[in-house]
Formats: structure tokens, sequence, C-alpha cells
């Protein structure tokens, strides 16, 4: 069997803040720790690991690259692994971002095949900074936030999902990495961007091929389908302007469109060529009236599935209004949905809330022509 | 063997001397075939040495049969065989044409007249199989500006037929119909000209039977035409196995009842019933019927002797059922999970797929055939063996298999 190279960093401090009501730890440790705040980053990466080893590891062959001390090596080590190469060492106690950026680079040097970290968003943020989408990244959830597609949802579910990946039996796909603002979180605002599109680890697509045989469908397949389905909406509605919206799905549509699109932002087309990049509502608000009947692709963002209001607040609740929400088009891959079950709302506009909530279920659009019904739930309510 | 192949040896040097050229166009035949090997994606074939029957022959080794889908045992029927050799005899081995052009037989009409009585509706068309009626109808059924929606379960033809369309397509959760309601009240809104709801009547992993009566209903307030895919019901479910229209009591309400006369009728060959206009439309329309060869008259002559047996003999029927409980009834008493079926069809939950492999060759060397069904094929943890009940096993054999079951079972921590 091969041998597969796992990088694990634990960010010790990661947590603190959310016990001790700090809405995460960025910037606010000293404080954090003034009201009493216990590190828990550590004990969770120890608790994963056992699970690991206690029911999934008996055929898994890792070779482990970690950080010295709480940042990996000791809660290896507690749990009786042997084969660790120590990639880095903090240069003091109190480690920081620097520090999991700076294992994050010595860790590439060395091929691995995957990051497991422990921490939140911020986290996340950090490792992704370095690794870029090139590693598939699994994140053991000890942050005060995990709005990133990339965190198990609980310790053992990480567990679990590291023994597949060893194992094959998942696959690599797209996972946003999300930004919030946490000094203007701490003041009550919602201001969650969206930070990047990583590799994260998913359930694979599989279609009936024979009569009792299945193949696993890539990605990026079901995504040229998604394509041929969005041109073909767009040839069918010539006199419409399209929003593509954010995240890696319809990142790909654009591209193999041949469109200079953003990633990250909201970008205009009309008869399939772009008509403006990286939008605001100003901007938004301007091509509507240049084109008065337009439709929105959405696509769900982060951990939690929101289609509104989370990675792409540019799509205001005026700007949604305007549109109209029978002009919305939902698009996911199937594994996508596996993991984000139902499409998450959250316009601040509670009368636009509201007329989701009477909608109840959306049309999900999962292959080229095909769709199904997923429940939308708002936070409001 | 392949290795030693003189004519191998020699085009693949051949290959070799020729790499200036541009491609070699058979190579991908054994890389995709070794690919499937390295994976165990690939199919080992199963011999059988004997009749497909209660006891067979299996790559040399004696079996009580758990997995044909000969559920009738109509297939070794004196009056099957009968009627088969008599029509060859008769009017000859083959039929010398396509159905449209000089190969419909009085037989083959006749078939249909009868099979059209069985099932309680106006009309029926008999296609060469099962798959080529899904793959030949459907596509024709719902085109561009159209929508068929599908249970999320549907067998692989059904999926086929619907991807050969140009119609919009859209899945509700098996057998949930608030979610089919969803999907229809959205497909309403969005002023599509025909709506084409289509299931499985039997589902084929689980046993399970889908609620045709609901669907007709919920359907029909919408406008929208109904297909059932009803391969696994037919001969079995409703009375005197005359499928899932008379197991619901709305035969002839169904728009179009598709099934096979491959399963339970014991031959070979697929069928639909409806009304005249639909079997007027589908023979007209259907790629498959018009463009492969109509049945052997001894495939015909059998198909017309398994109605008649059908209509004349209902102790198959009664058997299979009797068959059926008790063998489900004592997998339970053991502490089998036998999942939620409602037919001959006995899933026996295992869980971890290589589980469930090793109790089905741990069966076979016990001499019982049961095959085991794994992930990707049901979700990870619901690895089963499938077992498919026959009429023509007696309570003995059912204890042998059972027996077997029990050791097994408890040796692999099942029960």
């Amino acid at each position: 069997m091969m041998i597969t190279k796992i990088g694990l960093i634990v960010n010790p401090i990661a947590g603190m803040g959310g016990k001790v009501g700090l809405k995460g730890t960025d910037g606010v440790l000293k404080e954090a720790v003034k009201l009493g705040a216990k590190p828990i980053a550590s004990s969770k990466a120890e608790e994963t690991i056992k699970e690991y080893i206690s029911k999934f590891s008996k055929n898994d062959k890792i070779q482990w690259f970690t950080c010295s001390g709480e940042m990996g090596y000791d809660e290896l080590k507690n749990n009786g692994i042997t084969n660790i190469e120590i990639v880095y060492s903090p240069s003091c106690k109190d480690t920081s971002s620097e520090d999991t950026k700076n294992a994050c680079k010595k860790l590439l040097e060395k091929n691995i095949d995957m990051v497991l970290f422990c921490g939140g968003d911020g986290t996340a943020r950090d490792v992704f900074q370095i690794i870029g989408n090139k590693i598939p990244l699994l994140g053991i959830p000890a942050g005060v936030k995990m709005h990133s597609g990339i965190f198990g949802v609980n310790t053992s579910a990480t567990a679990k999902m590291l023994h597949e990946f060893v194992n094959h039996t998942l696959t690599v796909g797209d996972a946003e990495i999300m930004d919030l603002d946490e000094e203007r979180y701490r003041r009550g605002e919602w201001n969650i961007k969206l930070f990047g599109i990583a590799k994260g680890i998913v359930e694979p697509t599989y279609v009936q091929v024979g009569k009792s045989c299945f193949e696993s469908v890539s990605d990026d397949e079901i995504k040229d389908e998604l394509t041929e389905h969005i041109v073909d909406e767009i040839e069918e509605n010539k006199d419409f302007l399209f929003l593509f919206g954010s995240g890696g799905t319809i990142d790909y549509i654009a591209k193999k469109m041949n469109l200079d699109n953003t990633l990250l932002g909201i970008d205009g087309v009309y008869n399939k060529k772009l008509v403006g990049k990286d939008l605001n509502e100003e901007g938004i608000l301007r091509l509507l009236e240049k084109y008065p009947k337009a439709k929105v692709i959405l696509s769900p963002i982060g951990a939690q599935g929101f289609i509104l209001g989370r990675g792409n607040l540019q799509l205001t609740p005026n700007v949604i209004k305007k549109i109209g929400l029978d002009n919305i088009i939902v698009i996911s891959t199937p594994s996508k949905l596996l993991s984000t079950p139902v499409l998450r709302i959250d316009t601040g506009d509670k009368e636009l809330d509201c007329m989701f909530v009477e909608k109840e279920y959306m049309m999900v659009v999962i292959g080229y022509r095909l769709s199904r019904v997923v429940k939308i739930q708002t936070n409001r309510f | 063997m392949l290795q030693g192949n003189p004519l191998r040896i020699i085009e693949e040097k051949f290959w070799e001397e020729k790499s200036f050229m541009k491609r070699n166009p058979n190579a991908f035949l054994k890389e995709e075939y070794e690919e499937l090997v390295k994976n165990s994606f690939d199919w080992k074939l199963r011999i059988l040495e004997t009749g497909s029957a209660p006891h067979s022959v299996v790559d040399g080794k004696e079996v009580v049969m758990l997995c044909s889908n000969n559920y009738l045992n109509l297939s070794n029927h004196p009056r099957l065989i009968k009627g088969a050799v008599n029509a060859a005899k008769k009017f000859g081995a083959g039929s010398g044409s396509v159905r449209a052009i000089a190969g419909t037989m009085a037989l083959h009409m006749e078939v249909e007249k009868r099979l059209a009585n069985f099932k309680g509706t106006e009309s029926s068309l008999i296609y060469q199989t099962g798959f080529a009626a899904n793959a030949g109808l459907i596509p024709q059924l719902a085109g561009k500006g159209d929508i068929i929606i599908s249970d999320e379960l549907n067998h692989g033809s059904i999926i086929d037929g619907v991807r050969l369309t140009k119609a919009d397509r859209a899945v509700y959760k098996h057998c949930d119909m608030g979610d089919l309601e969803r999907v229809l009240k959205d497909a309403d809104t969005k002023k599509y000209n025909r709506i084409l709801v289509i299931t499985d009547g039997v589902f084929s992993m689980d046993g399970d039977i889908t609620p045709m009566d609901k669907i007709v209903k919920i359907a029909k307030e919408y406008g929208a035409m109904t297909y059932v895919d009803d391969a696994h019901g037919e001969g079995v479910i409703g009375p005197d196995g005359r499928g899932i229209g008379a197991h619901f009591g709305i035969q002839g309400k169904i728009d179009v009842e598709m099934g096979t006369f491959s399963k339970a009728f014991g031959v070979v060959g697929g069928l639909i019933a409806g009304s005249q206009d639909l079997v007027n439309f589908a023979l007209n329309k259907s790629r498959t019927w018009l463009l492969s060869g109509s049945h052997p008259p001894a495939v015909a002559g059998a198909q017309l002797a398994a109605i008649d047996v059908l209509e004349t003999e209902p102790k198959h029927v009664k058997n299979l059922w009797d068959n059926t409980n008790y063998f489900k009834k004592e997998l339970k008493n053991m502490g089998f999970d036998t999942g939620h079926s409602d037919t001959p069809i006995t899933p026996v939950m295992v869980g971890e797929s290589s589980k469930a492999k090793e109790l089905s060759n741990g069966l076979y060397d016990e001499g019982v055939f049961a095959l085991p069904i794994v992930f990707p094929m049901v979700a990870r943890d619901k690895a089963r063996i499938r077992t498919m009940m026959n009429a023509g096993l007696t309570r003995k054999d059912l204890d042998f298999a059972l027996e077997k079951f029990e050791k097994l079972g408890k040796k692999l921590d099942i029960i």
C-alpha cells in the first residue's frame, strides 16, 4: 500500500476568544487570557488523532510531518505515533499566525498529500495563503468561527474523513475559505467575504454505467455539464443580463466560457460577453438600469451552504428584489449538495427573507438540464 | 492465455516497430480493461452449467439459486418449453426481419392481444428487451420544452432513456410524494409543454414498491403523464401477478406500464401496456423497436405459454409469496435486518462492503448462490446480500439456505 504523507499543524491558541465572548482570537489573545480563556485546540487535535488511531488507522500507512511541541508533535506523540518528521519549530512559546504560515512553507517542501490543521477560519486563511489550491486541506474544528468549507463537523467526523482520504474513498473538490473581519464582527456587523477557493475533501459523485456498475465522475466533469446548462440558459434568454455569483463552481463556468471574470466577486455577463467585473452594489444597480431583465447565478458557499448573505454581500436585498426571486438560478455539484443539504439565506432584510421562507424550496441545477428541489433555511426564523 | 497467443505477439511487435505511427487505435481496449481489473470493477462471469433452476450448477458447483430473476421458475415450465419448441417447428428459428417491415408474425400479434387482456389495458406492444423499451420509448415521450421527473433511485435503463432526450430533467427523493409534488408545482409554473413522471415499480436494490396510486393521482392534478418500469413487479405483485396496476387496483390508469418477459415470465423481451394511442405512437416512433429484428417464433411461443400459465395456474405466484414470507420471517427471527422490502427481493443487511463480500463467498462455498450489493450501488454503510426468491424452491431448500445464513451470520458477527 502507498504511504500517504500528511502534514499536521495545530494552532494552539485557536478558539480561545470564543469561550470568553470575544468572537475570535485575532489580535485579542492577551485580553482573552486575562478573561480566563484556556487553550482548547491542542486537546481537539489530540482527540481527533486518538479517534483516528483507535477506530480507523488499522491498515492505513501515514508518514506524518509536523511542528514541534503543541503545534503538532505533542498531539501525535501522546497517541503513540512514532513516524513523525518535525519540519518547523516556533521561535517562542506564544505562537502566532506567522508560525502557521512558516510551518506551511516547510510542509510544501516535503511534497505532502494533505494538510490536516486544527483551528478556525483564521487558521484556515493562514494555511490557505501559503498552500493555495494545490494540496487538499482538512480542518479539525477548534476555532470560534468555522464558516470555511474545509472543516469536519466534529472531531470524529474529521478522523473518519482522514481515513477515507487515505483510502481514496473520498476525493478532492472545491471548498471556500471565508474571511470575516473580526473587528467589525465584534461590533455586531456581519461582513463575511469569500477569501479563496481551496481544495477540500468531498464525497465523489457516482453515475450508473451498467446494470449494477457505477463510475465516479470528477467534479470537473460535473462542472462541464453545469457550464453547458448555463450556456443554454443564456442562449435561450438572449435579452437577459446574467450576474455571475462568487465561488469555485461559477468561476469554473466563467473560465470555460472564456470570460475574464473574478473568482471572489460578482460579474455581469450579457450575450456571453463580460459587461461588468467585480461589481459592488452600485455597479450592479447601474447595470440593471441598462439591462432591466436579469438573472443571477448562485452556488452554495462555505460550510453552511449559504447562497445569499455570506461571501456575496454585494448582492444586497435591493439588488435581489430588483432581479426577482424567480430569476435566481442556483447551481451546485451533487457532492457539494451532500455536505450542505439545505440552502441558507441571510439577506439582512426581513421582508426579503420572508419571501424566501414562503418559497420553502428552491430548484437546484445539479447537472445538464437536471435539477432537484432543496429546502431553504433562513437564519431569522 | 492471451500472452501466449501468437497473433497477439505479432501484433504487439508490429506496433513496437511502427512506433513512428500516429497512434495505436486499439491500445485503449487493453488499457481500460486492465484498469477495471486493477480496481476489481470488472465483471467476472459466473457460468451456469445447467438451466436457471432452483438448484443450478454454477462454476462447477451445485447451489441453491437465490439470485436469478426467474421468480416463478417458469423458464423450466413444461408448457413454456413446449410453446417454444412447437412455435420453432411450425414457424422456424428466426423471424426474418424487423417488425415494421416483414417480421411481424400472427404469433407476435397474439401475444400482444393476450398480454393487454392480462394487464387489463386497451393494448400492448412487445419490444426486443426491457432496455430497448425504455431506451426507445422514453426519448419520444419528451423533448425540448418538456420535463421528465424521475425517482432518484430509478434503474439505469430509465436513466439512459432519459439521457437521450433534450427534455429538462428533475429528480425527486425516493418514493417521497411531497418532494414529487414540489417538483411538479415548480414545473407547472415554468410552462413546460409535457410533463412525464417516471419511476420503477419495484426498486431492485431494496425490494420496496412505489406508491403508484398516489403518483397517478398527483400527476393527474398537474396534467402529467405517468410511466412505470414494472420489471420486478410483473408476474410477482398484484392478483395472479398482473403487476403494479392490478396491485393498486388502477389497471388502465397508468399511462405507460412498462415491463419485461425476462424475469417472472421466464423468457425474454420488453413490453409496454396502455392505450391503443400509446401503442400506435410507440411502434411508429421507437427507434430501438423499428431498427432491431423481431423475436424468433420460439420466444413468442414461450411468451404466449407464460401468459397461459399465469392465467390458469395460480399456484406459482402463491408458492413464490409463501416462500418469500417464510424466508423473510425466519431471517428476521435469526436477528437479520431485512430492510423494508415488500416483495420477493429480500435484502440481508450487512453494513460494510467487505463483510458483504465475505458473506457471499462463504454462502457460495456452502452451496448457496446470492450476490453482494456494495457501495456505490448502495450507501457505504448499507452493503447487503440481495436474495431473490424462487417459486420452485422447496421448504427443505429454504431451510438449507437459512441454516447457512445463520451459521455465517454468527461467524461474521452480523447476528
